[in-house]
């Protein structure tokens, strides 16, 4: 993949988050109307994952994106790896695999 | 192959804002929240795993129950996390303006003494310094939300 377009998916995932993580804070927030310690119940952090499932997937998917693609820029800039860069590339996408497998298994599964 | 010279300053010099300007600094908090804000999210990820695990939330309570054994180190963690989501998305609009848009960057010039980055003028300074601003109120607001249980908005 051209660096090119890991930028343009770094600016696209980074629009998105911004509004998703916004929704995700005005559920557990202070805008919540709910003590932080309530919005750690069980039955509130689960009701939340079951109503809006579409929404906090959309926000899995762009911050790991987002996320690892970030920090596989900052490591290109500090350890220069140059012909090693497949193998960083590699650690990278099968993080992403990864977490983004744990996060849609733990979305089903609530859902 | 032999080393370019100038990656010899490592890591902290490459985040070192001291004796920059502003733009600097920004790029360096940039950084360090980025990495602060990936290290939760996976992290996030494992604990919210626990909320599929059974019906009752016996994992689930289990997980808080050993993040609430860290005393205030839990709500301080928590605290610095949200600074940082906050510091993060603020600055990332900006960036998004700047690299993708080409707004508040003015217009490229013949480099003249004493060099002022055409990047970093008067609209760009305004944005900085306003951003700053805001999050620093939200994140005061957030500390005495996380802190003090304060600042619930009924």
């Amino acid at each position: 993949m051209k660096e090119s377009w890991s930028m343009i998916l770094t600016y696209i995932t980074a629009m998105v988050l911004i509004f998703v993580l916004t929704f995700h804070f005005l559920l557990q927030g202070p805008l919540a109307g709910k003590s932080f310690e309530d919005t750690l119940a069980f039955s509130y952090s689960r009701g939340n994952l079951v109503s809006f499932e579409v929404i906090f997937g959309l926000l899995l998917y762009t911050a790991i994106l987002h996320g690892l693609n970030g920090l596989r820029v900052i490591a290109l800039e500090w350890f220069h790896p140059e012909k090693k860069a497949w193998l960083l590339n590699l650690i990278v996408v099968a993080l992403m695999a990864f977490f983004l497998a744990l996060g849609s298994y733990t979305l089903i599964m609530v859902g | 192959m032999k080393k370019d010279p100038r990656y010899k300053s490592g890591l902290i010099s490459s985040l070192n804002p001291f004796g920059y300007n502003i733009e600097r600094w920004s790029y360096a908090l940039h950084r360090v929240t980025g990495v602060v804000l990936i290290g939760y999210l996976m992290a996030h990820i494992f604990e919210t795993f626990q909320l599929s695990v059974g019906t009752t939330g016996t994992a689930w309570n289990n997980t808080m129950n050993v993040l609430h054994s860290l005393g205030p180190l839990e709500l301080v963690g928590l605290w610095i996390v949200a600074g940082s989501a906050l510091y993060h998305g603020a600055n990332g609009i900006r960036l998004i303006l700047n690299e993708m848009f080409g707004k508040l960057v003015g217009k490229p010039i013949l480099p003249v003494y004493p060099y002022s980055p055409t990047s970093l003028g008067r609209n760009q300074k305004i944005v900085i310094w306003t951003i700053t601003g805001v999050v620093l109120v939200l994140w005061v607001w957030a500390g005495l939300y996380l802190l003090a249980g304060l600042g619930v908005v009924q």
